[in-house]
């Protein structure tokens, strides 16, 4: 055949190879875009769970140890209770345990330690795990923990909604015997905002993946009722 | 026969492209609800994962604010389609470790949440995990994702644009 055509299918070829090899390396960029997005996009996550954390927390009087629960009564038994105020089954436990829990602390055969964790800030509006968890702190401090614990459960907030706001909170502690403009500040303030944190977090250390966590000498219980709980204290007595 | 084979197969070369726009963008869907629904509450998102107990807490709460920001960063390369095969098969990497996930919770007896789409963690007592459904719902994810990763060439992609073709003669790339 003619030359000319032989050149004209060779330039044919040559081009369309030239073409393949472009949208080949266009397609290798776009790969490596995507990767270097999802790693950023990783290392953006991990980041700004750094900087929500705070390094520093007070944590209230009367607390454990660890400084991550309230500790109530002075028996030989540890009972803690990892708690949220805004989970539904959490006020059902108090209902129908806690006067069990109260007589067994007050006849000295147990001490409750009361972690106050913020699991369930996704189920408010407004952050009330944190706020409530961070009032009790405040309560603690004036020396009304059990008291407001008791009335955050009694007048618990729906899921899913607003909660109890900041100054039905004070209010709240006010009707307990918290002295209002000590409390108030105190409320107002989020001064132990971090200390729940500090609670949540070590929560999550130790395995506690939901609320209510109820342990005695640092055994899950599952039976959460009066009887259950009486029959774990007096096992772990002996 | 013939006849009906040629018009089927025509059929399907005719759809698939428009298929994979379909699988790219409900692919997309769900790691852009999926990660939005995580991303609000990042402790959250760290307890969940942690809750299946298999590794260690501050590892963890890593994954777990880590995850919602790439599910975010996938969903948005899909949307675009941006790299769209590499896209699926991270998908469906994910997709089949939280299946393992969900899998070995089942296996070991743990009552959790899969965390899927927010929440997550241990169910309140009476409350059954439906691990099944879970499975399931992954599972079809994981179609969408095969296809995807099968014939990533779809319409209105800026792969497709990159390309500078029509999207719908393109075979093996």
């Amino acid at each position: 055949m003619s030359s000319r055509k032989d050149q004209k299918a060779a330039n044919r070829v040559v081009r369309e190879q030239i073409a393949r090899e472009q949208r080949r390396k266009r397609a290798l960029w776009a790969g490596v875009a995507a990767v270097v997005v999802l790693v950023i996009a990783g290392l953006i996550g991990w980041s700004v769970l750094r900087s929500q954390q705070s390094d520093t927390f007070t944590a209230p009087p009367g607390v454990n140890d660890a400084g991550n629960g309230i500790v109530l009564g002075t028996g030989k038994v540890t009972i803690d209770l990892y708690e949220d105020y805004l989970c539904p089954a959490c006020r059902q436990f108090q209902q129908t345990s806690g006067a069990t829990i109260d007589q067994l602390v007050s006849e000295g055969k147990a001490k409750v330690i009361f972690h106050p964790v913020a699991f369930l800030n996704r189920f408010s509006t407004t952050q009330y795990s944190t706020r409530s968890s961070a009032a009790a702190g405040c309560a603690a401090k004036g020396g009304k923990f059990k008291e407001f614990t008791d009335q955050l459960f009694a007048r618990q907030p729906a899921e899913g909604s607003a909660g109890l706001s900041d100054d039905e909170l004070i209010d709240i502690g006010a009707g307990v015997g918290l002295n209002r403009d000590d409390f108030g500040s105190c409320v107002r303030a989020g001064t132990y905002k971090p200390w729940t944190e500090r609670v949540t977090d070590d929560a999550g250390r130790a395995g506690v993946t939901g609320t209510p966590t109820i342990l005695v000498d640092g055994k899950p219980v599952q039976d959460r009722s009066p009887d259950g709980i009486k029959a774990a204290v007096e096992a772990a007595g002996k | 026969m013939t006849v009906t084979a040629v018009n089927s197969s025509a059929r399907w070369a005719a759809a698939r492209p428009w298929l994979g726009t379909a699988a790219r963008l409900g692919l997309a869907a769900v790691w852009l609800i999926a990660g939005g629904a995580k991303v609000g509450d990042l402790a959250a998102s760290g307890r969940a994962v942690n809750a299946y107990q298999v590794m260690p807490y501050d590892l963890a709460t890593v994954i777990g604010a880590a995850l919602p920001f790439v599910e975010l960063a996938l969903g948005l390369l899909l949307l675009v389609g941006l790299a769209s095969r590499l896209a699926a098969a991270v998908s469906a990497a994910l997709l089949v470790v939280f299946i393992a996930g969900i899998a070995s919770a089942w296996a070991r007896g743990l009552a959790i949440d899969c965390g899927c789409f927010g929440s997550g963690g241990q169910l309140a007592a009476g409350r059954a995990p439906s691990y099944l459904p879970e499975i399931l719902r992954d599972l079809g994810f994981l179609v969408l994702a095969g296809f995807l990763l099968s014939w990533p060439r779809t319409p209105f992609s800026v792969d497709g644009w990159l390309a500078g073709e029509p999207a719908v003669e393109d075979e093996d790339e």
